[in-house]
């Protein structure tokens, strides 16, 4: 699909910002998020070209000012949604219940 | 549904799978050969990106056979082919204002490419 990964030859996003001893992780959230994505793939209901398709098919103005790893969680939840395993309400259930205990 | 349990995981990680399919499926190019790139729009997914539709360049190796992911990703099965190693002149994809000295290599599957 001709979406917002396919960037070569974009102009204006400025230079890339390459990084000294990049950590491969840069939050811990990232670790979390490559770790579930991984774990759940095993689940067995998609393959990697199937994730990777996932991912490319954000709104290309949300994909393009999101870094990395949330292209990843985003990818995984349409997977997961789309193979009946977890619905939006439960995934939006569950952050709701996230934020409440971060709160208190 | 099977799960994957703490004590299985970096057995599970070191035996997973690549891309490469064994199979006896015949090449429809080879290394030197020039081709051309197909001028497809999908709407699922493909690894051809849109700077190189349309483009001649050079098969510089082939690689063996792979899962072609165009289909993989639709959940329509592997449909195996040869994968090579594509070259492209910088001015044959960017035009006459590009560098004459460079050049890329894309990875490209037998279904992205007509003989030129």
């Amino acid at each position: 699909m001709n979406g917002a990964h396919d960037l070569g030859g974009l102009h204006g996003l400025g230079p890339i910002d390459a990084e000294a001893d990049e950590p491969v992780f840069h939050a811990e959230w990232e670790r979390r998020c490559f770790a579930i994505t991984l774990a759940s793939g095993f689940l067995g209901q998609w393959n990697i070209d199937m994730s990777r398709f996932a991912r490319e098919r954000m709104h290309p103005a949300l994909y393009l000012r999101t870094s990395y790893y949330e292209h990843w969680l985003h990818g995984l939840q349409t997977l997961l949604v789309e193979q009946g395993m977890l619905t939006e309400k439960e995934i939006a259930a569950r952050m709701a219940e996230l934020a409440a205990e971060q709160e208190t | 549904m099977k799960a994957l349990k703490a004590e299985k995981v970096e057995d599970a990680l070191r035996r997973s799978r690549g891309a490469r399919v064994d199979a006896d499926v015949p090449a429809k190019f080879e290394a030197g050969e020039r081709v051309l790139t197909r001028n497809i729009h999908p709407i699922g997914h493909t690894r051809l990106p849109r700077y190189a539709r349309a483009r001649l360049g050079t098969i510089a190796r082939d690689y063996g056979v792979f899962i072609f992911p165009d289909s993989h990703a639709m959940a329509e099965g592997k449909n195996a082919q040869h994968l090579y190693s594509v070259h492209f002149t910088a001015r044959e994809l960017w035009g006459r204002q590009a560098s004459a000295r460079d050049g890329i290599y894309l990875d490209l599957w037998d279904d992205y490419l007509d003989p030129a």
